[in-house]
């Protein structure tokens, strides 16, 4: 059988197909499917040579085996430091051996680059910091997924996420409706508490537009509100899209290219539609790279920048903080030992390190913030990147990746942490639930919420 | 006032009591209930896992196991179900609190009926913290009856309900509430106060002037606005709230008390502390009506 009902080398892009592969438990006849799919060695061939870029290849090349890179992957620490690793041996041993064969690999070395690709990298980019020659595995492995994705070797669950991105246009099959539904009620569920409070829908020339994470109409709204809170009491004139809304990329951690694009396109539509002076991403890491590092390149802007200057969270956060547009009532601020998780994707790929401990300053009494070691662009990876966290059959190996932050958070002695990005949330979310280590976690705004010193005319009247 | 009512449950035994004053209360009052069911939490991002709500285990929901809670649920209440103007059951996944929330907003329900602890794992708290009970009554906009243990004293019908007040803007809500269900349900309603006094120092002179203001209050407050209604009277004690609510409600064998809930709380220790309300489902033995919003009274 060249190729499967449910895995193939067609992306998903009916909501019927999409049904159907969701249906299949726990990609149970997509794994068997898998282990019959043909590969397409000139096809493969093609797409190297149309789309390796001198920079991978030159990276293929130079890499001096070393291994100067090993202890800089959180992977091989957690793993009884076995060679197969090793960053360096991980990209040789797959997307080199692909390269050096001309593309004439079979269904089994697919499925082991497959295992490789998901399993043992989290796209966290941190090996790159230690190479010499400055090769960095986390973008290889990006592109060998997008490889492996053409040839339909991709975990079940990010088949669907793509999918997911490709028929809804969002991760989860939230629709246009449902997201203006959600931001309506969430207005009114909040206004009581503070008057006046509005979530304006395709506002045009605010000074800022706003986009989150699918998660959050889907089983969050709160994120929503409480970003509205934040907004209000701070005095911004903003706007959600009503379509364009959705900032995450799971096709960019399922190595969907076509679709990454698509997807930005969507939100940078929204801005050209809308003319927001700028655009401010909620509290996630990989939405941030997607649509803000790598997206503009996607799209292919010419000047890699989006339509209009486009920041994270903590960004508008540290700024609303210094200029008193939200202030804090010191009595209010953290009196416990507090630790911080750098995101990969907006630390390390863009350096947001400093602002986050801006914000600290302001919300965490002295004394109180201890840094995990390492911290900042040194950070080991939550453990859930890159489509980790979601993937059921690497789930024992997830399990295993998430023990890095757990020595790292257990050091610190700290009890609190703070996380703001879904994604680490997540995976300290799991990290607590499979090691039970007493700890809490938690993102900026329902913190900051709890602190505010709220102006007497925005406060509820009879209380 | 009840056309619709959404009984939120697991259909573990936990909530029959819930259920089986949802039920009756539809076959009394003729009204229509969706069953509602949260059947897990979402777990690990974005796959397809949950945390079963009963269970606590990981499971896939997929279009099996959705019918299988389906039939689950119907013959858990299958006696029940005919017994009423069924409407529908409602299977999904989700944060509890949440999804109650949108569903009692999508279907426009009178009423939710609940269990107090409808098992959501102490992980989800942590990182979204508030229980459910204490999220949904904050929110939602029709009042939320709950049901903490098989009822002693409700057996199909109400005859006495005891209306506790703390004078707050949401009292004022659970007031209409109480009033129009005595009117229609034809029963007693006895309007009470408890004077806090937990923790304070005051001599018994002080406690007396206190309660005469309180009773005076009500006369002010509610009794001018009761008109032709007769079958009322009115209570005032000094103690500790919940306790003096629990044991009035025990006095007048009250078949249902009801009151505001406005804890902007959501700490759950410090609510939990904090929250009248909650140490009164627990330890009343009839069914508690929060009210906190005008929408639906
Ligand atoms: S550090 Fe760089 S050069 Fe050395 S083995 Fe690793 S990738 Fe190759
Ligand atoms: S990108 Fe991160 S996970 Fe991948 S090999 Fe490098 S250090 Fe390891
Ligand atoms: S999940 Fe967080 S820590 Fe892990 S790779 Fe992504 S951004 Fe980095």
């Amino acid at each position: 059988m060249p190729e499967g009902i449910l895995c193939n080398k067609t992306p998903i892009n009916t909501d019927e197909q999409l049904k159907l592969t969701l249906s299949d438990k726990g990609g149970k006849q997509y794994y068997e499917e898998m282990n019959h799919l043909e590969v397409d060695s000139d096809k493969l061939w093609g797409a190297i040579q149309k789309t390796m870029k001198s920079r991978t290849k030159t990276w293929l090349e130079i890499c001096a085996h070393c291994g100067l890179c090993a202890e800089s992957c959180f992977l091989y620490q957690v793993n009884g430091r076995v060679p197969e690793q090793v960053p360096s041996y991980k990209i040789q041993s797959t997307l080199g051996v692909i390269v050096k064969k001309k593309g004439k690999v079979d269904n089994a070395f697919m499925q082991m680059c497959m295992e490789t690709a998901w399993s043992k990298c989290t796209c966290c980019n941190r090996c790159g910091m230690y190479c010499p020659h400055g090769i960095d595995m986390g973008v290889m492995f990006g592109y060998l997924r997008g490889l492996l994705y053409s040839q339909g070797f991709v975990p079940w669950e990010l088949k669907i996420g793509s999918g997911m991105h490709r028929v809804y246009r969002a991760q989860m099959d939230v629709t246009t409706e449902d997201w203006v539904d959600t931001c309506e009620w969430m207005a009114e569920e909040t206004e009581e508490e503070w008057p006046g409070l509005e979530i304006p829908i395709d506002k045009e020339d605010a000074d800022i537009m706003y986009t989150c994470n699918a998660r959050e109409p889907k089983h969050y709204p709160e994120d929503v509100a409480e970003a509205a809170i934040l907004f209000h009491v701070a005095g911004e004139n903003w706007t959600v899209p009503s379509e364009g809304w959705e900032q995450t990329s799971l096709s960019m951690f399922a190595g969907d290219w076509e679709c990454c694009k698509d997807n930005v396109q969507n939100v940078y539509d929204a801005i050209e539609r809308l003319r927001p002076k700028r655009a401010i991403g909620t509290e996630c890491g990989h939405a941030h790279r997607a649509t803000v590092i790598e997206g503009p390149y996607w799209t292919g802007r010419p000047d890699g920048q989006p339509p209009v200057p486009y920041i994270h969270y903590v960004e508008w956060l540290a700024e609303a903080l210094r200029t008193g547009k939200l202030k804090i009532d010191p009595t209010k601020r953290i009196k416990e030992p507090v630790t911080l998780q750098d995101s990969c994707n907006y630390v390390r790929n863009q350096g947001l390190k400093d602002v986050t401990r801006e914000i600290l300053s302001y919300i965490v009494e002295p004394g109180y913030f201890v840094e995990m070691a390492p911290a900042k662009e040194h950070n080991y990876c939550c453990g859930g990147g890159g489509g980790f966290n979601g993937i059921g059959i690497y789930r024992p190996q997830r399990n295993m990746a998430l023990r890095k932050k757990m020595e790292q958070i257990i050091d610190t002695g700290c009890k609190l942490v703070i996380a703001p990005c879904h994604n680490c949330w997540d995976a300290i979310r799991d990290l607590e639930e499979e090691y039970e280590i007493g700890i809490r976690w938690s993102f900026l705004k329902p913190l900051v919420i709890k602190m505010l010193d709220v102006p007497e005319h925005l406060l509820p009247k009879d209380e | 006032m009840f056309k619709k009512i959404l009984l939120a449950t697991s259909g573990a035994p936990s909530t029959f009591g819930a259920a089986r004053v949802a039920f009756d209360m539809a076959k009394r009052y003729g009204a229509e209930v969706v069953v509602f069911n949260v059947m897990g939490v979402p777990t690990k991002a974005f796959s397809q896992v949950v945390n079963d709500v009963r269970t606590g285990e990981e499971i896939e929901v997929d279009d099996e196991y959705r019918a299988w809670v389906e039939e689950e649920l119907k013959s858990t209440f299958q006696k029940q179900i005919e017994s009423v103007e069924f409407s529908k059951i409602i299977t999904t996944t989700g944060v509890p609190h949440r999804e109650i929330l949108r569903a009692a907003r999508a279907e426009d329900v009178d009423l939710i009926v609940m269990g107090a602890s409808s098992g959501d794992s102490s992980a989800y708290r942590k990182g979204y913290p508030g229980s459910t009970l204490q999220r949904v009554a904050k929110a939602a906009r029709c009042p939320v009856m709950t049901v903490h243990r098989e009822t002693a004293s409700y057996w199909g019908g109400f005859g006495s309900i005891l209306f506790a007040t703390d004078f707050s803007k949401q009292a004022e809500s659970a007031f209409k509430y109480a009033l129009a269900s005595a009117k229609e349900l034809d029963c007693d309603l006895t309007l009470f106060h408890a004077l806090d006094i937990s923790g304070k120092v005051l001599d018994q002179n002080a406690i007396e002037d206190e309660l005469i203001a309180a009773r005076e209050r009500i006369r002010a407050t509610y009794v001018s606005q009761m008109g032709d209604f007769k079958n009322f009277d009115v209570e005032v004690w000094e103690g500790v709230p919940y306790v003096e609510i629990v044991k009035m409600a025990r006095e007048r064998s009250a078949d249902l008390i009801v009151m505001a809930h406005h804890n902007r709380e959501l700490d759950p220790e410090l609510a939990r502390i904090g929250s009248t309300m909650e140490q009164v489902i627990l330890r009343a033995g009839c069914p508690v009506v929060s009210v906190s919003k005008p929408d639906k009274v």
